[in-house]
């Protein structure tokens, strides 16, 4: 239906720069929340732009629902690509009235149906009666929230999202955001949200695209990019990472200094990093494992805790997220076990190589 | 964003602004006669309503500066809207007529004026006379000088008053370039400039400061001396007019004239014509004499009361087309510092 | 000169600045119009200076002469220049970032000068102290009525930055004033730049401060030109070094300016800054406010005053004074309006387009204003003899001259407005199926109304007080109240010459003193 597929997308400003996207490939599906997940100067804004419209593309295709947008020697002009874009803090028109930024893209339709339609987004994003305000009267999520009735209001076939939630306080961030992606899961739009935030980004979408310069390093669900990262960057970029030299056997196992652990899968003999995540380690025993190091340092989160030990044989310490109480205090000596798999990547890279 | 009160004047009056010209534009009716007036509209707009009566036609006139009107002249070319243009001095005069923009007048019309005050190929004459003169404080000099020569002298240091970017004290000092040669004026101007006259804005001014004695005398044209003695009573004048004998060139005519111009259609032209038969007759010639004060030069009218006779006045000789070259003059005023 | 526009290598792209050249034609082809429209006096200048080969010309401009007539303009300008930053920028700090008391009226005040032809502030100045003759009354006068360029751009700059800076700067132990020399300055440059140009030009074009001043410029040499030799050609040839000048400053501003003055990007707008307390200076503050405002306001209006006392011209004729002044506010509103409408477009490309067409069409729109008026008038009856007879000596062409004489001055008004629209919002707009030209229609032009309208009220000032096209090209028989004040100083008839001098400050200091309460 309106699935958005990018192809081969480059892009440079002026003759001499560096590539800002560098033959990009992307497929949203229909009716998907994508997160296009990067740190900054990645390409993420730059490649919204042309999606958008904003900007040409030196090379590549951009193409919603069957209908070439961008391509070689196509652009079609942004308002008449039907893709709505909530950029960040919104930006309503502040000379206009809520109801009148809602109804804004709603041309060619009789006023009845503008005033229904309008009626409808408000309600969508749960700001019904707001309409006669002026932006500068509403709140900052208030402002996000008209922003995407705004965008959602001519039912485009697109919706891009420019780091939305940045302007908001992390208070207010996790309700902003849900109301937003319970209003975009109603509407049935295809979306694009652009972010450099890890945990928005896994949180909110049902397909993240991590970008790393100029190009999709791995594009997923939120599930297998942070499990199954596709290299030891990506492993990093999207959450805690503990990477350990090791050596692959047949059978499914690695050998590192915490000692043998599974791999997710099958991967021949040879050397090799594995990934694992500082939840998978726990502190133990000392007699019950083989794998030893001393605390250095511990780390109180509420939730739960970080408890950083330095093993023998590792250059760098490892993080272990503990869930209960901590009974360990830096200096200590503890013992590590970990549980279930770990992803192996080759070729082998030493574990400072990366953060 | 709050709308400021700028913005509220400003809508309304851009649109006004954008319609008033349309609507100006549809309120015309055409023209009898166009003249193209470099003199005063104060001093000459009544005498140009009694000649719109006259001709019994729809005169319009354009007031400008005489050299500024002069340049549009040319500018315009044979499409001209103008059929008569109307100096301040000789020198626009002559240039028009050195550009060929002028057309010639019948040999009546110049005859109505001796030929001292026309132009040399017979396509423009004075109407009006003005004479160069020395203003003087009698409280302060007792007997003035009979030549602008003497004010070089010692005696007069910061005693003189002039107005360098008068046209009539550059057309006096064009006239002794004339009259004298480069040398002896640009002589002249350096003893001039030694001597720090002040320098004044305007004849009035000038005429101001001799009277109240800021300055004992001043080099100004006469009828500001008339006008003032009409306007405040001759006797509560202190400041004296002395006339210049003997062809000195501080005593130099100037006239104000008309040409008819070479661009109007022939039905401007005959109107132009008229027109300038009329400032020469004896209704015009008599506004001359008794409103600015000016010589008359035509139709045997007499100069106002007090005034002494043209042909008394023993002014140099100089024909008056010569006046042109004001360019080097100004640049002998820059030379000296003056301006 | 020379300089090098829309490449700047070193620095990381801005995602959202039009890549350079691509200006979408909606916007394009109104701009070019109206810049041809401004070109079109240079057109008539080269028609006119070649006349008698290039040669002639070159002879004309390179005589010793014209390099000291040129010499004394640019020093004539470049001390206006500075002396309107120190005025401009001390009134607009003081106006609006300390506790002076009576700030909002001082600010007013301060504006009113604009509302001053720079003949009558030469007048009175010469008329009270005849020895101010020569450079130091014209750059006097001149000062004194153009300051405002500068403290109306500077004041509305200085309450969009961001205090937070400042403070920071103050918190890493920098003083009041070595926090304005070293952060609050630095962000005035592109206002105060944009300001100084317009002084400039001003001081380049104006005849009435230095004819009567008798400090021999080159725009004084040009009105020479025409009046003592009849001949246009010398005239002309020096007109283009005026162009060349203007064409260089504008240039050289454009350097300034560089990439500064975009949007605010921050959430919400900037919080007011806490003023700065005068302490013992509170007394020389004021009295410098009142000192500017005493010479450059009350000191020309008080000379009026007096001439209306001791004239004996007085002939008080209300009807006149009242058609003069309707016909007046008419052609300015008309002029006002026209130059506007030109200026929207250019400005909005030099607001949101680097690259050479922006610029090209920027620098046209500036061409024209360092002439004189007379040059641009003598132009315009060429062309509208020529090719435009109907319009010739009716108001269409009139009003057409003021657009090309001031279209810088809403060109600059129109540009710093629409740098304070995001241009986020514009993107938005597109995407929600607007075209550019309803974009700019709906969203830019609505957004940047306000300082739309101040640059339109200055225009509306400038073109009141306008008087050597204005007397070239009106209709025959139109008066505007500075014609009537330039045919009644004429004959001396100071008293009859006050009331229109008196109409002409009074009605132009009410636009003034709307811009002076403009929060921009």
């Amino acid at each position: 239906m309106t699935e958005l597929r990018i192809e081969g997308l480059t892009k440079s400003y002026g003759p001499q720069a560096p590539r800002v996207l560098d033959g990009l490939d992307l497929t949203v599906p229909a009716g998907a929340l994508a997160a296009v997940l990067g740190p900054s100067g990645c390409g993420k804004t730059t490649l919204l732009r042309i999606v958008a419209g904003f900007l040409r593309a030196d090379a590549g295709s951009v193409t919603v629902a069957e209908r070439v947008l961008s391509a070689p020697g196509v652009h079609l002009p942004p308002e008449r690509r039907r893709i709505g874009t909530v950029p960040q803090e919104g930006a309503l028109f502040p000379h206009l009235s809520v109801a009148r930024n809602v109804a804004f893209g709603l041309t060619g339709v009789d006023r009845t149906e503008r005033r229904r339609r309008t009626d409808e987004m408000l309600e969508l994003v749960g700001l019904s009666g707001y309409g006669a305000r002026m932006p500068h009267e509403l709140s900052g999520g208030q402002q996000q929230r008209i922003a995407l009735a705004r965008a959602l209001a001519p039912r485009p076939a697109l919706v891009l999202l420019d780091e939305p939630f940045n302007a908001l306080d992390s208070a207010l961030r996790a309700g902003v955001r849900a109301d937003v992606r319970t209003a975009l899961r109603l509407s049935g739009a295809t979306a694009v949200l652009v972010t450099h935030d890890q945990q928005e980004a896994l949180s909110t979408a049902d397909v993240v695209a991590v970008v790393r310069e100029g190009r999709v390093a791995q594009c997923d669900t939120p599930e297998q990019v942070y499990r199954r990262p596709a290299d030891p960057w990506v492993a990093g970029f999207v959450g805690d990472a503990v990477l350990l030299p090791a050596t692959a056997r047949a059978g499914g196992t690695a050998e590192t200094a915490l000692g043998v652990v599974p791999l997710a899968e099958e991967a021949g003999a040879g050397r090799g990093t594995v990934l694992l995540r500082p939840e998978q380690l726990e502190l133990t025993e000392q007699a019950s494992t083989s794998a030893h190091g001393t605390v250095t340092d511990v780390r109180f989160y509420g939730h739960d805790a970080m408890v950083t030990v330095t093993v023998e044989g590792l250059a760098e310490p490892v993080d272990i997220r503990a869930a209960g109480p901590v009974a360990v205090k830096p200096g200590e000596r503890t013992g590590i076990r970990v549980n279930g798999e770990a992803v192996l990547h080759r070729p082998a890279v030493t574990d400072h190589a990366v953060k | 964003m709050r709308r400021s009160s700028v913005r509220r004047l400003a809508v309304p009056v851009i649109a006004l602004g954008l319609l008033a010209p349309a609507l100006a534009a549809c309120s015309d009716e055409p023209a009898d006669l166009v003249i193209y007036s470099g003199r005063n509209e104060d001093l000459v707009e009544p005498l140009l309503e009694k000649l719109e009566k006259e001709l019994d036609a729809n005169v319009e006139v354009r007031y400008g500066d005489s050299a500024e009107l002069a340049a549009q002249i040319l500018e315009e070319g044979d499409k001209t809207e103008a059929g008569l243009f109307f100096s301040q001095d000789a020198g626009a005069l002559g240039a028009l007529s050195k550009e060929g923009a002028l057309t010639a007048l019948p040999q009546p019309t110049l005859d109505k004026v001796e030929e001292a005050y026309r132009g040399g190929e017979g396509d423009w004459v004075g109407v009006s006379g003005r004479v160069r003169v020395l203003a003087y404080n009698p409280g302060k000099v007792p007997t003035p000088p009979d030549s602008v020569h003497q004010l070089t002298e010692p005696e007069w240091k910061g005693k003189i008053g002039f107005a360098p970017n008068n046209a009539s004290f550059q057309a006096f000092v064009t006239g002794m370039r004339v009259l004298e040669g480069d040398d002896a004026a640009r002589e002249w101007l350096k003893g001039f400039k030694a001597n720090s006259p002040k320098t004044y804005e305007s004849n009035t001014d000038i005429l101001e400061a001799v009277d109240s004695g800021e300055v004992s005398a001043g080099l100004i044209n006469h009828y500001y001396w008339y006008e003032k003695a009409a306007e405040e009573g001759e006797d509560k004048l202190t400041a004296k007019l002395h006339f210049l004998p003997g062809g000195d060139p501080g005593g130099l005519v100037n006239v104000a004239g008309v040409g008819l111009l070479k661009g109007a259609d022939t039905k401007q032209a005959d109107y132009a014509q008229q027109a300038a038969d009329y400032l020469l007759g004896e209704e015009a010639q008599t506004y001359f004499a008794e409103e600015t004060k000016e010589y008359p030069l035509a139709a045997g009218v007499a100069p106002a009361d007090g005034l002494p006779a043209l042909d008394s006045l023993e002014a140099p000789r100089i024909n008056l087309g010569e006046l042109d070259s004001l360019k080097e003059t100004l640049a002998m005023l820059q030379e000296a510092g003056l301006v | 000169m020379g300089v090098s526009i829309g490449k700047d290598p070193g620095a990381r792209p801005v995602p959202w600045l039009r890549p350079p050249g691509r200006v979408p034609w909606a916007l394009a082809l109104p701009a070019a119009l109206a810049a041809a429209f401004a070109l079109l006096p240079l057109v008539y200048l080269c028609v006119r200076a070649l006349e008698q080969g290039p040669g002639h010309a070159w002879d004309i401009v390179t005589t010793e002469r014209a390099a000291q007539l040129l010499g004394h303009s640019i020093a004539l300008a470049a001390v206006v220049v500075t002396a309107c930053l120190v005025l401009g920028i001390s009134l607009a700090w003081l106006t609006t970032r300390t506790n002076l008391p009576w700030a909002r009226g001082w600010a007013v005040l301060v504006t009113l000068p604009l509302a001053v032809p720079s003949y009558v502030a030469a007048f009175a100045w010469l008329s009270a102290v005849p020895e101010l003759s020569g450079f130091t009354g014209s750059a006097l006068s001149l000062t004194l009525v153009s300051f405002p360029y500068v403290h109306l751009p500077v004041a509305a700059a200085l309450r969009r930055t961001d205090p937070a800076q400042e403070e920071t700067a103050r918190s890493l132990g920098l003083g009041t004033l070595r926090t304005f020399w070293r952060v609050t300055l630095p962000q005035l440059r592109p206002a105060a730049a944009g300001g100084a140009v317009l002084v400039a030009l001003y001081v380049l074009s104006d005849f009435g401060a230095v004819s009567l001043m008798r400090y021999d410029t080159f725009t004084r040499g040009i009105y020479t030109s025409y009046r003592a030799s009849f001949d246009r050609t010398p005239a002309a040839a020096l007109s283009v070094v005026l162009v060349l000048l203007t064409v260089a400053l504008v240039a050289a501003e454009a350097r300034t300016r560089g990439r500064a003055g975009y949007a605010r990007t921050g959430t919400g707008t900037a919080r007011p800054a806490d003023p700065t307390s005068l302490g013992k200076w509170r007394a020389p503050a004021l009295g410098w406010c009142a000192a500017v405002s005493a010479a450059a306001v009350a000191f020309p209006l008080a000379t009026l005053g007096y001439w209306l006392a001791v004239g004996n011209s007085a002939t008080w004729d209300p009807a006149r004074l009242t058609e003069t002044a309707t016909s007046t506010l008419g052609v300015a509103a008309a002029g006002a309006a026209l130059t506007t409408v030109l200026a929207l477009p250019i400005g909005v490309i030099a607001a949101r387009h680097r690259g050479r067409t922006a610029h090209l069409l920027e620098q046209a729109a500036y061409a024209g204003h360092a002439l004189p008026g007379i040059t641009i008038a003598l132009s315009l009856v060429f062309f509208a003899v020529r090719y435009a007879h109907p319009l010739y000596q009716e108001l269409p062409l009139l009003v057409g001259a003021y657009a090309v004489l001031f279209l810088p001055v809403a060109v600059a008004a129109t540009r710093a407005a629409v740098l304070q629209a995001p241009p986020v919002l514009e993107d938005v707009a597109r995407s929600l199926g607007r075209g550019p030209w309803r974009v700019l229609r709906e969203i830019t032009v609505p957004l940047a109304a306000p300082g739309v309208a101040a640059g339109a009220a200055l225009t509306f000032v400038v073109c009141m007080k306008e008087l050597p096209a204005t007397l070239l090209l009106r209709p025959t028989g139109m008066d505007t109240l500075a014609t009537r004040l330039w045919t009644e100083t004429g004959t001396a008839s100071y008293a009859a010459a006050a009331p229109y001098a008196a109409a002409l400050i009074l009605l132009a200091a009410i636009p003034s003193y709307l811009l002076g309460r403009h929060r921009t």
